[in-house]
């Protein structure tokens, strides 16, 4: 008996065999093996883990993005284009503490904004300390995008929109921020945008108290 | 333990990366680097080209970020990025090979996270098929593209990626039949119908 050839039995990994081919593979034994066989490493190759990059490999690609100008470490003042110093008024003290509560939830479900505030519980060993600081990180990205968003939406003057589901977003950025702050304390990304959030809370908190139509 | 891979989006990410946010674009990395390295790593079939060949991919995206439309996921515009990349170096490795003449023979290394016999079989394997059959396998039966889509990135008909994955299963089967020690009574040329 001549045996199929070894592409053929290839090919019928992925093909319907013809009746020539199903005849000769239902004989023999040797074949349908071989078959069996390769369908085994097909679904073997298609399971290949991921590779890990070797150590350093960040390193050296983070060196050839800055030579080509493509990552950048910018202030938090200056990559949110803010240079107004956060000031604090009674007003918005006042508005601060009342909407602090559930005005804010109501405020940001109408702004459809909602967002996950990370908790992190103390660290006791490297892997959840390291763990604290990925969550850090991502309650960093999360509250710039949620900014950005928020600047984007309003053209970046804070004139545009409700004010107060603008005031209650910014008060979550704010809230989001310094729970990321409170696993990485001396991050200077962290504490700048903490800043430029609350000084842009607190704008928020001015235009509602000075629109003519607040509760107050 | 916390699963620290949920939080941010890939959209919330991509959206700062394109400002040349440095965390956001680490974030990324750390997020798709794994994925990325694995298929040029198999494309190039050698660790020290793969590093190269994933920075190249990396800076390509990177670059490119700003025109990502979020028409196709990242996951899979980075893919092809990778993709395009390693056979793009290959290919000019290739160029300078022939016009430099023969180099030492590569000594292919074994990735060091292939965590089982199996895999680390299979990844010598691939490492030791023909260059353009080693392509075709990896894009069809690792990476799941089709013979269309293999045609588009390398140039060629679906017909010829069809037959090149034919002959690139049977060396395989016959390599790792080799590497078994279980020497076949019908190797891999005598099986002739």
């Amino acid at each position: 008996m001549e045996h199929l050839t070894a592409e053929t039995l290839a090919r019928l990994v992925d093909d319907v065999p013809r009746p020539d081919e199903t005849e000769h593979l239902e004989a023999c034994d040797a074949c349908s093996g071989e078959l069996t066989a390769l369908r085994e490493q097909t679904e073997a190759l298609a399971s290949l883990p991921d590779i890990m990059p070797p150590l350093g490999d960040w390193q050296v690609l983070e060196a050839q993005l800055r030579s080509e100008g493509l990552l950048e470490d910018p202030s938090p003042f200056q990559k949110l284009a803010l240079a107004r110093t956060p000031g604090w008024m009674p007003a918005a003290a006042a508005i601060v503490l009342f909407l602090g509560g559930a005005g804010a939830g109501a405020a940001l479900t109408r702004g459809g904004v909602g967002l996950a505030l990370p908790s992190v519980p103390e660290a006791t060993s490297v892997e959840d300390a390291a763990t604290a600081v990925l969550v850090a990180e991502q309650g960093y990205v999360t509250a710039v995008s949620l900014y950005h968003e928020l600047l984007a939406r309003d053209g970046g003057s804070g004139g545009g929109g409700d004010p107060i589901s603008r005031y209650a977003a910014l008060e979550h950025v704010v809230s989001v921020s310094q729970a990321a702050i409170r696993q990485a304390p001396g991050d200077l990304y962290l504490n700048g945008l903490l800043a430029s959030a609350i000084a842009e809370r607190d704008a928020a908190a001015r235009v509602v108290s000075a629109s003519r139509d607040n509760w107050f | 333990m916390r699963d620290a891979s949920v939080g941010a989006t890939d959209r919330q990410l991509i959206r700062l990366a394109a400002d040349g946010d440095a965390r956001a674009i680490r974030m990324l990395y750390d997020r798709y680097a794994p994925r990325v390295h694995a298929v040029v790593r198999r494309i190039a079939g050698d660790d020290d080209l793969a590093q190269d060949y994933a920075q190249e991919a990396w800076i390509r995206a990177i670059r490119a970020l700003p025109t990502f439309r979020g028409d196709a996921r990242f996951s899979t515009w980075l893919h092809r990025i990778a993709v395009n990349a390693a056979l793009q170096a290959l290919r000019k490795a290739e160029t300078r090979r022939k016009h430099e003449g023969p180099a030492p023979a590569d000594v292919p290394i074994a990735p060091v996270h292939a965590d089982s016999i199996l895999q680390k079989r299979l990844e010598r394997a691939l490492d030791e098929l023909p260059e353009g059959m080693r392509q075709v396998i990896i894009l069809h039966d690792v990476e799941g593209y089709t013979h269309e889509e293999i045609g588009d990135v390398l140039g060629v008909t679906s017909g010829t990626s069809k037959s090149q994955l034919s002959k690139a299963r049977a060396k395989m089967r016959a390599m790792l039949a080799n590497l078994d020690g279980a020497a076949q009574e019908h190797g891999a040329e005598a099986w002739s119908i």
